[in-house]
């Protein structure tokens, strides 16, 4: 964690041109800001006082019309044009340059994450939320352009333009300068006194914060409790309350930020006036031009904005800090499932399913707490393996491990006789298509969110994948068919629609092994004999792993395997299992005769 | 129509008129001293070190103070003047903003809290149709908005105002040259209105894109199982990169406009300055114009740039607050489902918890049914648990009883009477809640096991957390009962808060008793101990269980099986077995799972 800031500095440096012209326009930019009062300057004591022009500007007089008066008042007004052309231009070239680099080195840091992020095992992003995430990616990511054009930029130009004003002020007049320069100190002394306050009484009001919207969300969250104990007036109360607290608190900030501005302006203010009266009483004696003193009354003013700048530079370097730290933990977390040195690829037949086993498998989420037990499972090619269980019986758990979202503690899981863990990752998911309870769309079009796994499919596959998930009918009846963007989380279509997508997702995908979990589990009866069907065509010329709670989905399985507590209890046919008189006899008898008189009422 | 929308937000406002009167006052003085600020150097310039005559008013002054007008003794006042004038500005602009401040964080607070109250009492239609999450962002950021919208409605008058004081003062100083100054005035007006358009339409796109990106990443963590599983993180990768790229544009193009527009204000500004430069100057060397005269314009041309930039500024806000606004006026607007008829009469006595439940029908939408005509009687002191399959209407069917949702169809009563016709507060006292997941607060363990009896003493509150198997391991925690439980409690155990939630249903002693599987997310071991404590909280009360297993449901007096949404059997454990209907078949399944607590 040490160094931060040089970590995030790596992220600056693909953009480093736009940042060292950055930089450059900036200095540019001070060199403007410290000639700017100079026409004036030079209007008031070379032409209406009549006093030759200082050496450095003596050249104006080999302008045309350089001696006279009026036309060396053009010139310089025109000079004054310029300059302040010079001044917007720049600014508008440096906020271009700034917004451009800016934005590029965040979306650099953010995709980085992202990237790492979507590696990340299921372990890890079980234990995270998804909205903290997100705001380590979309927010705290700004860290690294704050820290360049917040706090490095401005720090260099500041500092610069200290230095260029009291040169510059030390030539004029050494005892005017001085003067000048002795508001430095008492603002870096208010600085030193009010940057610490003002940094005490924000954090104070961002805890406060932070208490009000636990307490706001927590009580949302627990509606059901909140009504049912009858508590709704006396947490209106808390939160009115803490409402007050963080609105006193944030007062007391606004007003420490606010004694501190009347602090800095009294030191300026105080300036102005001793510079008035010095200068001033300087002028009246003739050893300062009236001129000068006017140069000297705005750097005055220009002395604030730098300073003020330095002040708020640790409150900057700390915000980043804070960020950069969110961001550097999700980076470094590495609970990813190693990807073998030597990876196997495997080239399973297409159309009759791959042979898959378990063997001896254990494995649990945390230690000494396994979820399954000592698993054997053989799935020869093209089966349908069905597995019963009660809810935590280790059925999600199981078909998880094929994938690997997970490695098992003991054991090994192989697919055509292969260990998973030798193959490499991405060939061994190109295997496995998913049908789930949630059907996970995405805010992109229908067809492109059945050819999720095979971007390259044309239209002709994707409707074909659609007319076998029995899908294609709705769909022609969306607004724009298959280009119809789908709502966010698929809100606008039904439950059985968007299972009826991840189906044809899965047949388009067309992989040997296939895990369905519970996939008609949140629909009601009618759309689930409609999705039967489809589900049918899907599970031909595969192995599947199917988890469901219904004997018509289940009982036409290859093998059933009963699941308790981690175990396989017991496995075989349909017909093994009824045969045999187990738990599972009693199960489908009951299903059977209930299907039956459902049939004969309908 | 609009009127209507926008009246709940007028009491606001209103609550502090004084406030906003007081600011309105000091901004006019605000106006006043910025276009006085300049007239000290006038004075050093023109008066002390030029020779024209002082003004008049100063003479006297100067005069009862016995002082001469020599040039040192001018150099002097206008230092003080200056001092002065500096100093009553920055005092005028602190107060201006504590002021707005503190009215506007008043008004905001106001908002948010009554945002919060209304919320906690819209019924649960409302919260199934909006996560968390987003009424959370209505509540704490859209809240903000109340107060940009005043400051968006005040900003134009102080511009208005700081140009009607400086073209006073500059008319009265010299006429041509403040019409110069001030012809800039509707030329920055009119750049103002046009970009700050176009800036307000590019901000708003450019926000549209970056929430495209944020929902993006959203989605895609979300469905991270299918990601890996599809093997997509390549293209997604891809796909981020495009998004953030039209970001990056759009960002660029943003601040190529706002930049045009400052170019454009500059331009203005520096013609308008070198214009009055070159008039002033010509008229100073002239001699028909003091040069002191001359330096208050230039510095009047600078405070005209600021206000124009401040009105901009303002222009750009308001269209992303009035979407904040009107996210605001969707909660403060909603009319709640679950209402209380005018009629509705508190419960005499302590209920006797006769339930019952007659022909009921219930949807969320309108095209889903869950629940399809359930008639059932449940006698004062039963336990009735209710089974079936995910997705039959168990959690659904118990939730009409304390009216977090009204049925469609037919009517619950309690005791006899319909309980649309119980006031709501005292219908809900009646009945304690105990549910899979405890919903701690973030307040202290004793204030959260009181939750249902704020009035509990500290003895009621131990007693409870002891018959709830709670009170050693609240012992043991630093700060005992006076723990506070950030996070939902998260530094406690699953079965630890569980207890803890048995420890306030016991104290709320209510006479109806919900659980809806209190014990299905735990191990075991803590599960026998939680069931304990459930058994002891369960003596004496009329109990509804909903049971995803069967656990708890084989020793109640009634299970009632549903499915589809329907009542299919009903019966006592042993006759449920004995029918060997859809009961006997789930428990035979599910009975090596809970050996451990078979009882006698």
């Amino acid at each position: 964690m040490k160094r931060w800031w040089l970590r995030l500095l790596h992220y600056a440096t693909p953009q480093w041109k736009s940042v060292s012209l950055s930089i450059l326009l900036m200095t540019f930019g001070v060199i403007l800001d410290v000639l700017k009062p100079w026409p004036l300057k030079l209007v008031v004591d070379s032409i209406l006082a009549g006093k030759p022009l200082p050496p450095m500007a003596a050249w104006l007089y080999r302008l045309p019309g350089g001696h006279s008066p009026s036309a060396l008042l053009a010139w310089l007004v025109a000079a004054t044009i310029v300059l302040f052309l010079c001044l917007w231009t720049r600014e508008t070239v440096q906020s271009y340059v700034q917004a451009g680099a800016g934005s590029r080195m965040v979306y650099h840091l953010g995709a980085d994450l992202f990237h790492h992020l979507q590696h990340l095992s299921l372990r890890f992003h079980g234990r995270n939320s998804i909205g903290d995430l997100v705001r380590r990616i979309t927010a705290n990511t700004g860290c690294v352009r704050d820290l360049v054009f917040a706090v490095f930029i401005p720090m260099f130009s500041a500092l610069l333009s200290l230095l260029m004003m009291f040169g510059i002020m030390w030539r004029l007049n050494h005892s005017l300068a001085l003067l000048a320069l002795l508001a430095a100190p008492m603002l870096g002394l208010l600085v030193r006194r009010f940057g610490e306050l003002m940094e005490e009484r924000m954090y104070r009001q961002l805890q406060l914060e932070g208490k009000l919207s636990d307490l706001a969300e927590q009580t949302l969250s627990a509606l059901p409790i909140v009504r049912a104990f009858g508590r709704e007036n006396s947490l209106d109360h808390r939160f009115s309350d803490l409402c007050r607290q963080t609105g006193r608190a944030y007062v007391r900030t606004v007003i420490a930020q606010i004694q501190f501005k009347i602090g800095a302006s009294a030191v300026t203010a105080a300036g102005t006036a001793f510079l008035l009266a010095i200068g001033g009483l300087q002028v009246m004696r003739g050893s300062l031009s009236l001129g000068s003193l006017l140069v000297f009354l705005s750097y005055l003013t220009s002395l604030y904005a730098p300073m003020e700048t330095l002040a708020y530079l640790s409150a900057g370097f700390a915000a980043a800090g804070a960020g950069a730290r969110r961001i550097f933990e999700t980076l470094d977390a590495d609970d990813r499932v190693p990807e073998p040195s030597h990876p196997k690829i495997l080239l399973a037949p297409r159309n009759q399913g791959a042979h898959v086993r378990l063997e001896g498998v254990t494995f649990g989420y945390e230690t000494g707490r396994p979820v399954l037990l000592n698993v054997n499972l053989d799935a020869q090619p093209g089966q349908t393996v069905a597995l019963v269980g009660a809810t935590g019986a280790g059925k999600s758990t199981l078909v998880s491990l094929l994938p690997r979202f997970f490695d098992p503690w003991e054991g090994r899981v192989t697919i055509e006789g292969t260990d998973i863990r030798e193959l490499q990752l991405a060939n061994l998911r190109e295997q496995i298509g998913f049908v789930l309870q949630d059907p996970f769309l995405l805010p992109a079009t229908v067809a492109d969110n059945i050819a999720y796994a095979c971007p390259g499919a044309d239209r002709e596959q994707i409707v074909a994948a659609a007319v076998a998930a029995n899908a294609d009918e709705f769909i022609w009846r969306l607004p724009q068919g298959f280009d119809t963007v789908i709502g966010q989380r698929g809100a606008t279509l039904s439950a059985g629609q968007r299972q009826r997508l991840s189906i044809a997702r899965a047949l388009l995908k067309n992989s040997p092994i296939l895990i369905l979990d519970e996939p008609t589990s949140a629909l009601d009866a009618e759309t689930e004999t409609l999705l039967l069907n489809a589900l049918e065509r899907l599970l031909e010329g595969r192995t599947s792993f199917m988890i469901a709670h219904r004997l018509s989905t289940i009982h036409r399985a290859h093998k059933i395997v009963v699941l308790d507590q981690g175990r396989i209890v017991e496995q075989g046919t349909h017909q093994d299992l009824l045969r045999s008189g187990g738990l599972y006899s009693r199960f489908a008898a009951f299903q059977l005769d209930e299907s039956q008189a459902a049939a004969k009422s309908a | 129509m609009m009127k209507v929308r926008y009246t709940p937000l007028i009491p606001f406002f209103k609550r502090q008129w004084a406030k906003f009167v007081l600011i309105i006052v000091v901004t006019v003085m605000v106006c006043g001293v910025t276009a006085l600020e300049p007239l000290p150097l006038k004075l050093l310039v023109d008066h002390a070190l030029g020779n024209s005559r002082p003004p008049a008013f100063l003479l006297q002054a100067l005069a009862i103070l016995d002082a001469r007008p020599t040039p040192a003794v001018l150099i002097l006042v206008a230092a003080a003047a200056s001092l002065g004038l500096f100093l009553l500005n920055s005092a005028v602009d602190a107060y201006l903003s504590w002021a707005w401040m503190s009215a506007g964080q008043r008004m905001v607070y106001d908002l948010s809290a009554a945002l919060f109250h209304k919320l906690q009492r819209l019924s649960f239609s409302f919260h199934v149709r909006q996560p968390v999450g987003d009424s959370l962002g209505r509540l704490m950021q859209d809240s903000w908005s109340i107060y940009s919208l005043a400051s968006g409605v005040m900003s134009p008058l102080q511009a208005v105002l700081t140009l009607l004081t400086i073209g006073v003062i500059a008319y009265r100083l010299q006429l041509e040259l403040a019409i110069l100054c001030l012809i800039a005035a509707p030329a920055l007006a009119v750049t103002s209105v046009i970009f700050g358009r176009k800036i307000k339409r590019r901000a708003q796109v450019r926000r549209e894109a970056e929430s495209r990106l944020m929902s993006f990443v959203h989605q895609t963590l979300e469905a991270i199982p299918v990601v890996q599983a599809f093997g997509t993180q390549a293209r997604n990768r891809q796909h981020f990169r495009t998004i953030a790229d039209d970001a990056v544009n759009l960002a660029q193009r943003g601040a190529v406009l706002s930049g045009t527009y400052r170019l454009m204000t500059g331009v203005l500004i520096a013609a308008g300055a070198a214009l009055i430069l070159y008039v002033g100057g010509a008229r100073v060397l002239s001699g028909e114009m003091t040069l002191g005269t001359l330096l208050v314009f230039l510095s009047y041309m600078t405070t005209l740039q600021t206000t124009a930039d401040s009105l901009l500024r303002t222009y750009g806000d308001l269209k992303p607050v009035q979407a904040s606004i009107d996210r605001v006026l969707d909660v403060l607007n909603s009319t709640d489902e679950v209402r209380e008829t005018p009629k509705a009469r508190r419960l005499g006595e302590r209920s006797r918890g006769h339930i019952s439940i007659e022909n009921v029908s219930f949807a969320y939408e309108s095209d889903r049914t869950v629940l399809t005509d359930v008639t059932l009687t449940i006698m004062p002191g039963e336990t009735v648990a209710f089974a079936g399959p995910s997705g039959a209407g168990k959690t659904t069917l118990v939730s009409l009883i304390p009216r977090f949702f009204d049925p469609c169809q037919g009517r619950i009563t309690l005791d006899g009477t319909d309980v649309r016709e119980i006031q709501i507060a005292s219908l809900r006292e009646e009945i304690s809640l105990v549910l899979q997941e405890p919903f701690l607060l973030p307040l202290t363990i004793a204030d959260n096991i009181a939750f249902g009896r704020p009035d509990a003493t500290r003895i009621q509150i131990e007693a409870a957390a002891e018959a709830a198997n709670a009170h050693k391991f609240i012992r043991r925690l630093p700060d005992g009962y006076n723990t506070v439980l950030t996070d939902r409690g998260a530094a406690l155990s699953g079965g630890e808060r569980q207890r803890l939630s048995i420890a306030r249903a016991l104290l709320k002693d209510a006479p109806i008793l919900i659980l809806d599987e209190p014990t299905s997310a735990q191990d075991a071991a803590t599960e026998a101990e939680i069931l304990e404590a459930i058994e002891r909280l369960m003596v004496g009360r009329t109990t509804l269980i909903v049971a995803h297993r069967l656990s708890t449901a084989r020793k109640a007096d009634r299970i009632v099986m549903l499915d589809f949404g329907r009542i299919v059997e009903t019966g006592t454990h042993k006759e449920l077995l004995a029918a060997g209907g859809l009961y006997h078949c789930l428990y035979s399944l599910q009975l090596h799972a809970f050996r451990l607590e078979v009882p006698a």
